[in-house]
Order: structure tokens, then sequence, then C-alpha cells
């Protein structure tokens, strides 16, 4: 009996340890310091990278524009993941550790393996928008400023895929003065997708933000906590500011 | 030609294939015959709106033509779009899709050529993040367990695991770590037993 109580306090505490240390990750490796200050993100006080990377992938997931890739936040948990991994490694293939730690280390490698879900969806999630709007990130370098250098390449290869492949299925079929790939015939949309800022998103406060004006020419100042429901437009600079998340 | 048809009315042909194509969730068989079709359409639109009297008809080609384009275009990105899931949903193995007579007797050459090449360009994004993920694997499910237990469906002979190198033959059940074999079980090698 004695044992079996032993075993769930160590259980709790092991448990503990872990989320004590994914919660503090960036200050208990001290080889690898934190960005003191992010320039584009006021991120939160406390805030864990984790944290910040499910705040940036709700954005992203909600968001109807690509963001500017996160990129200090993910190389960092990307790090960690990575270190994490080898200690793992290293404890199982280590005869003498025992099966506590053999139980801590199964934790580790769960919680691990959830990050990388996280981190799998948020990239996929912007790989998705990037293909979407392929040849207009193309023709917009400020849009480029928010992708990852991976990511601007993949866009290239992808609009100059796609447009190859209309041109040998559809467009050298055509007579020659119908082969463009972006007309703009009135009253017919356009053939270049852009992103539909007017697409309506909840925003959730996360300070006292400056006021923002509404699309009927009202301003709206939000407190902490306010939630609201607002074309993306409107909240645009407040997201990119981290001032807001959407939810 | 025969029966009366009007100019447009094989391009509605082909958006409704797309149609059917969401509302059946399914993949259907390129229709070259189709789109050969509507281009001599086009072409013949062309030289009657070539013409040098200005009539009112002139209009009338004109909005064919261009209704003619956008739906030819639009077919294409539909299915490039199916593609592209189907892709993405067996985890980016692409020789399993392509190597599914079913499938590869639905698509054009070109569109086999537009997979690899698009498939070429994901593997060059995913290189950047091979240390640490994969990006290619699931994410419908957040994992729950480290491990899951498995019955192999088909064999598929000897795959790495942290735990050495297992033989997987058909029939048998193992207890493995959800990572190592998560892209066998989404090509349909591996099945997995709750």
């Amino acid at each position: 009996m004695d044992d079996d109580d032993d075993f769930f306090t160590n259980l709790d505490s092991g448990n503990d340890h872990f989320q004590n240390r994914l919660r503090n990750a960036p200050h208990d490796d001290d080889d690898v310091p934190m960005p003191a200050a992010l320039p584009l993100f006021e991120e939160g006080e406390g805030e864990t990278p984790l944290q910040q990377l499910i705040r940036h992938w709700m954005n992203e997931r909600h968001a109807p524009d690509v963001l500017p890739f996160a990129e200090d936040v993910l190389s960092g948990l990307l790090d960690h993941i990575r270190r994490q991994s080898e200690t793992v490694q290293l404890l199982r293939s280590d005869p003498s550790s025992s099966e506590e730690e053999h139980f801590r280390t199964m934790l580790a490698q769960t919680e691990v393996e959830r990050v990388k879900f996280v981190v799998r969806s948020y990239l996929r999630t912007r790989l998705f928008k990037i293909e979407k709007f392929a040849r207009y990130i193309m023709t917009n370098p400020e849009v480029q400023q928010r992708l990852s250098e991976n990511e601007v390449d993949h866009a290239r290869r992808f609009a100059k895929l796609t447009d190859q492949h209309f041109y040998v299925s559809v467009l050298q079929g055509l007579p020659d003065n119908q082969q463009t790939l972006d007309d703009k015939t009135p009253f017919l949309p356009p053939m270049i997708a852009e992103p539909d800022k007017s697409h309506a998103v909840f925003v959730h406060a996360r300070q006292r933000c400056p006021p923002v004006r509404l699309l009927d020419g009202s301003t709206l100042t939000m407190q902490k906590g306010h939630v609201s429901l607002t074309p993306y437009s409107v909240v645009e600079q407040l997201v990119m500011r981290g001032e807001v998340e959407l939810v | 030609m025969a029966e009366a048809r009007q100019y447009g009315d094989l391009a509605t042909q082909l958006v409704l294939e797309s149609r059917r194509s969401i509302a059946n969730d399914l993949l259907l068989k390129y229709n070259g015959e189709l789109v050969r079709s509507i281009l001599r359409e086009q072409r013949e639109l062309d030289k009657l709106a070539d013409s040098p009297d200005v009539t009112p008809a002139m209009l009338i080609y004109q909005t064919a033509i261009l209704r003619n384009k956008r739906c030819l275009l639009a077919y294409h990105k539909h299915r490039l779009d199916r593609l592209r899931d189907m892709y993405w949903a067996v985890g980016g193995a692409l020789p399993h899709l392509l190597s599914n007579p079913d499938i590869r007797s639905k698509l054009s050459p070109h569109e086999v050529d537009f997979l690899r090449e698009y498939s070429a360009s994901v593997m060059d994004y995913r290189a950047g993040f091979s240390n640490e993920l994969d990006i290619t694997a699931s994410i419908t499910q957040p994992p729950k367990d480290l491990h899951v237990l498995v019955r192999v469906a088909r064999d598929c002979g000897v795959i790495q695991t942290e735990l050495g190198s297992i033989d997987f033959q058909k029939g048998q059940r193992f207890m493995v770590r959800r990572a190592d074999i998560e892209h066998l079980i989404v090509q349909g090698y591996l099945e997995q037993v709750y």
C-alpha cells in the first residue's frame, strides 16, 4: 500500500515537474536566451512560448489573410522540441534510469507530440492560405514580408506551377488574345484571388486598445477582455500588433 | 450541328461536372473531350468576333468567349484543389496515390505532372523542418497517446521504429509508437485497433 502511495506521489511530482519545465522552458535552458523584446509583438507577461504559439495558431486559423510568421516563437520551440527529444533518447538508452524516470519520459514524449501537432497545424494553415493566394502574394512584396523564406519559395513555385498547368491544359488551345490569366473584365470577379478582408471575425482584446474606426464611421475602444464581432479589416492592425487575438 | 445548341452550353456541362464532384465528394474522370470541344468553340467564336463589321451579335460572342474561358479555368482549378486535398490526405505519399490505377485513370497527363512538381515543392518546404517534425503528418486529430495498437492489413515489409525494426506481416498486431507508423495507417497498410 505504501508503495502505491509512493507511486502516485511520484507520479504527481513527475507530472508537475514536467509541466513546470515546459512552462519555464526558456528559463531553464541557460544557453538559449529568449529574444528579449520582439519588435512587432508585445508578448504578454508570463506567457510561455507554447501559449504564444497557440495564440498565433488561433489567429492564423481565424484570419482571412496570411499573418506575419511567428519566427522567433517557432524557432525557440523547435529548438526546445529537439533538445527534449535528445534528452528523452538519452534517458531511454540509459539502462540505469529508474521506472519513475521512464514514466516521466513518456509524459514528456506525449507532450512533445502534442506540441508538434500544434506546430504542424500552424504551418499547414499558413501553407493552405499561401497556396490559395499564391498569385496575389507574388505580385505583392508587402505581403511577402510576412512570410518566411521557405514559404515565399513555395508560393513562387506554386504560382508558377498552376500558371503552367492552366497554360498547357487550357490557354495554349485558345486564340492568342485570350491567353492572359489576369483579366479584369467589368462585372466579373477578378482572376487573382485576394483575401477577403471584410470577413467577420471574433476578436478578444488582450489589453486596452487604441480606438478603431468602424465601417459606419463610428469608433470603438476595446477594454481588456472585451469580445467583439467585426470585419477583419477593422482590427487588422490590432491583430498584427498582438493587442487583440482572434477567437 | 443537328440539335440546336447555344454557345456556352458545353461550358455549363463542364461546370456541372465540378459541381457533381463537390456534391459527391468524388474525383471524376478528366473530361478531355469536352474540354477540347469547348476550345474548338472558342476558336469558332473568336473568328466570329473578329469580323470587320460591327454588329450587336458581337456582344454575345464576346460574352460567350469570356464565360467559356472562366468555366474552363474554374474546372481545372477545381480539379487541382481536389488533387491537393487527396495528396495531403495520404500524408504526401505521392507514389501511393499514383500507383492506384483507379485514381490514375481519372487524371490527365498534365495533372500527373502537376502533382509530381507540387510534391517536389512541398518536399522542399518540408525539408526546412526535417530535424524536428514531419509537417505532412495528420492534423485532424491531436495525439492522445504515444502508442497505438495496430493490426496489419497489408504486408509492408520491415519498418524502422524507435525500438528497432519490425517486420509487419498481414494479420499481426503490434503496439507501436504512433509517430513511427502514422503514415502507414494513413496509407491503409495498418489499421488502428481501439
